[in-house]
This record gives C-alpha cells, structure tokens and sequence, in this order.
C-alpha cells in the first residue's frame, strides 16, 4: 500500500520537458551468419528519459544484449536510427558519454584494482580531447565501490564481486552519461548479488546517470528498474514496458511488497508469452 | 644423463637436509643419491672398463682437473646458444606481431614457418654449415632456428588470448590500434612468450651443440666429439655435465625474469 502512494507522489509528471538519453527508432539489428543473415533485432522505437534506470528482460535470443551493444556502437545497425543523447552512439563513444559493465568484470589482469579504475584516462584520448571525469579521484571511487585498502590488490587477488566492483568503478570514472550493464551480477552468488543491487541503485542516485541493465533475473530487473523493458525472441522486438510503482529509494526488503509481488507476477506471465 | 650428472653437486648439502621434514627436497635427492650408489657400485664391482663407463669418481675428478679446459670450451657455447636465442626469438616474436596485425601475412607465412619446423635440426645443420662456415654464425642460426618455432606459434597464441570483452572494453574507450597492442595484447602475451622462452632456453643449448658437432675447433659440442674418438669418457661425461649445467643456467635466469614480469598469475586466465 505504501509502496503504491509513493508512486503516485513522484508520478509521471516531470517538472520538465524530458530529454530523450537514449532514443531509438525502428532499430534493426542484422548478424551474418553460415546460414545467411539473421535478425537479432527489428523495429525497435523506443524514447528512454534522461536519468532513467532501465532494466531490460526476455528470453535467451531475443537480443538484449544486442540492445546495449548497437547503443554503444559495438554492433552497427541494419536499419532504423539510434541516437544518445541527439549523437550518433559512434559520436557519443568517441565522446565518453557511454560506459559499458561486462557479465565478466575484464579487468586487465596484470594491473592493480586502482589501475584497472585509471584504464579509461589512459586510452582512447586523441590529442587536445577534453574527457569528462568524475568529481570523485579513481582512489575514491574504488572506496565508494566499497573497495578501500585494495587498490593495490590484483585481480587475482579478489573476489568475483570485488572485481565487478572495480569494473564499476572504472565506468564511473569518465562520468558517464549513459551506464550500460550487461548481466552484471549473472555469475554472482545471491547474497553479493543482493548487496550491489543496492550498491547500484545508491550510484544511481549519487550521479543520476542513465542506466540500462540487462538481466535474466526476474527479481533483479523488478528491484532495479524504474521501467522494465520485456523483449520477446525471433527476432527480437519490444514485447511491452512495464512500469515499476515502487519508490526510488529502495530497500531490499519492498521485494516483499505487494508492488513488487504483483510486478513480477505481470514479468512472468508476459515471459511466458514471448 | 643431465639429473644423474647434477648429483655430486645436490647430494652434499642434501645429506645434511634429509634430517628436515621437507620430503619434496630429500626424496628426490634420496632417488639421485641411490643412483650415483648404484652406478659407483655397479662400475667397481663389474670392473667397467673407464672408456666404456666412468664412475661418478672419475667424471668428478676430471671436473676438477680438467675444468680450465672445460671453462675454455664453455664460453664459445655460451655465446653461441645466447644469441642464437636473442636472434631467434626476437625474429619470432616481430613476426607473431606482422601475423596478428596482418591476417593475409599470417597465411602467407605460416605454412612456410611449419615446413621449416618440420625438417630435423640434425638434418639442417650441415647445410647452414656448408653455407656459414665453420664459425660461429652457422651455430648461432642454428640455435636461433631451433628457438624460432616454439615462440612462433605461442606468441601468436599468446596475442590473441585477449578475451572479448577486453577488446570490447577496448573499443568502448576508442583505443587506438597501438594502445590495445602495447596496453593489453602484449602484457597478456607475456605469460605464453615465457611458456616458450623457458623451451628456447635448454634447446638453444641442444642447437650450439649439434652445431659444434658438424664443424668447430671450440665449443662444448666440439670437445665432446673430440673426447668420445680418443676414448676419454671421463671428459665426455664431464662435458655433458657442463653442457646440461649451462642450459639449466639459461633456464633459471629466463624463469627468474619470467617472475618478476608476469607477476601477476601462474596461469594466464585469458
């Protein structure tokens, strides 16, 4: 009950126009495979407000990851248009307006955690290119992570969800406009994965950043997202958006709450159709 | 015949270790020691002519008499085997990198690179003598073609190890071409290029010698030749010591370098 009167407090009535971070329009993606093109995505329209956190679920093959990799310009697009924040996704790469958290946290294995959070300042920059950096030092990024004392530490050295930590905080070093997540927490035992749930949502809330988070997990996509994207397979489309009436500062234990309940029974049912 | 020749050295300090519980240490010294026993035994008690088969004695003693001699021969070899495995590996390792950058070059060239490992060193080496000499370039392009192969293929293994979601990283950063070759394709390459500089150690070794076989005046390869047709086993024994002694020597130094550069894992995770 109390779930539902917050979400009516902070409503869908923005105090400004909203701008679009992430807009897409009638976006296909096409893969070439040994037994001709496929279609990994098709006429995807799709407007994502600035400082939303996205969460995006469906079935194995319907192209989720594709979503967050054609918007950070990993994979090009077939047809249809895509922009981020008005750019092109190559411009707005070029301009380190994206970051990207891989299900594998990709820390260069020979370099401390503190040097693994410093990897973005040292590549990509062409000569006289300012880069937006966060307010925060690299030191006191890994800190907010909850990684004080280990910035010396290598990979080896740390734990799974240390490492997507450190990952974490490498994103956030540029200051991102737009955070892209790619079943961050999927090799994540629970009660870690419990913990930087809410590690991500407080980010979230501290930077304001738009957020779009891939998952498998029913639970994790409802707890996150403001807006839960379901994507049905063959070939990947928009199935439907679902708003998640649960306030924005959130509290592991509203997974209890009717809200919550009743959002992930609606998941379930339309996963079951796609 | 190396870790029966290293025992005189080992089993002194291991007689007074075998008292410590370190069994890793003693067993193995126990086993060499009981050989050598055996051996020592063995030639005394058959009355083993010393040409057909030295005692350990004996191949002691001519260690200790013979060791200018042996020291005079030992240089030429190590220089040899050095740059032989300076010259092969650096020509490998530039041509991993041409083969990484360059698909059409790693076709064209592969298949020539495996032809050229195909042919036994034994086989080649009176050819690059015949059109070297018989001075230290044949022996140092023989140690190199030895060294060459096995640092080939691991280097190029080893540049392509990178894991996808590094080069996606990668390319989410806007990284240039030579900042994902020396940032992260080259320390990950690192941990395979050991695999095959520790090979490279002991065989550019093998390669000097089979080169001083062929045709030298100097050299641990030459003094064997020459101690085996004047039947002076005892040296041969002791020159098979020091040529085995000098390729564990390059391969502690490659594997103390190897300790300090890949610092970072035993086993290369991607």
């Amino acid at each position: 009950m109390e779930a539902l009167k917050v979400a009516e407090d902070t409503g869908f009535i923005p105090p400004a126009p909203p701008r679009a971070a992430v807009s897409l329009d009638r976006l296909s993606v096409a893969f070439d495979t040994a037994n001709g093109p496929i279609v990994a995505l098709r006429d995807i329209t799709l407007d994502i407000e600035d400082g939303t956190f996205l969460t995006i679920l469906g079935p194995s093959g319907c192209g989720k990851s594709t979503l967050l990799r054609v918007v950070s310009d990993l994979v090009p697009m077939a047809g249809g248009n895509a922009t981020v924040f008005g750019k092109s996704p190559e411009q707005a790469r070029r301009g380190r307006d994206i970051a990207f958290v891989f299900q594998d946290a990709a820390l260069l294995p020979w370099r401390t955690a503190l040097e693994n959070v410093k990897l973005p300042l040292e590549m990509g920059i062409r000569r006289g290119q300012e880069i937006h950096r966060s307010e925060r030092s690299p030191e006191e990024l890994l800190a907010m992570v909850g990684l004080k004392g280990r910035e010396n530490a290598l990979p080896h050295e740390l734990s799974g969800g240390m490492r997507q930590r450190v990952a974490i905080a490498r994103a956030l070093v540029c200051k991102p406009k737009l955070l892209l997540m790619d079943e961050p927490f999927g090799a994540l035992d629970e009660i870690t994965r419990d913990r930087l749930n809410e590690e991500i949502l407080r980010i979230w809330q501290e930077t304001g950043t738009t957020i779009l988070f891939v998952t498998h997990s029913i639970p994790e996509a409802v707890f996150l997202g403001q807006k839960v994207l379901m994507l049905a397979a063959h070939p990947g489309r928009v199935k439907e958006l679902v708003d998640v009436g649960l306030p924005r500062d959130r509290k592991l234990k509203m997974r209890e709450s009717a809200e919550f309940v009743r959002t992930a029974a609606r998941l379930r049912e339309l996963l079951e159709e796609c | 015949m190396s870790i029966v020749n290293e025992i005189p050295d080992k089993a002194a300090g291991g007689s007074l270790r075998e008292l410590l519980p370190s069994s890793r240490i003693v067993a193995p010294i126990a086993v060499l020691a009981a050989i050598l026993l055996v051996w020592q035994t063995g030639v005394r008690y058959f009355d083993v002519k010393p040409f057909i088969a030295p005692a350990p004695t004996d191949v002691l003693a001519v260690l200790v008499s013979d060791y200018p001699l042996l020291l005079r021969n030992f240089w030429p070899t190590l220089s040899e085997a050095l740059l032989g495995f300076a010259v092969g590996n650096i020509i490998a390792v530039l041509i991993a990198v041409a083969f990484v950058h360059n698909r059409a070059v790693e076709k064209a060239f592969f298949p020539v690179a495996v032809f050229v490992n195909t042919i036994p060193i034994l086989a080649i080496a009176p050819i690059l003598v015949l059109i070297f000499g018989n001075g230290m370039t044949a022996k140092v392009v023989i140690a190199a073609l030895i060294c060459f192969f096995p640092t080939l293929v691991n280097m190029v293994k080893g540049l392509q190890s990178v894991g996808k979601d590094a080069l996606d990283l990668a390319q989410i950063l806007s990284a240039t071409k030579n900042e994902v070759f020396w940032k992260i394709r080259l320390p990950a390459s690192l941990p395979y290029l050991f695999a095959a500089l520790k090979i490279a150690a002991t065989t550019s070794v093998i390669g000097a010698i089979v080169g001083e076989w062929i045709g030298a005046d100097v050299g641990l390869g030459a003094l064997i030749i020459d101690a085996t047709f004047n039947f002076r086993s005892p040296l041969l024994y002791a020159t098979v010591f020091v040529s085995s002694g000098l390729a564990v020597l390059l391969f502690l130094m490659v594997t103390l370098l190897e300790r300090r550069l890949v610092y970072w894992t035993a086993n290369p995770r991607h």
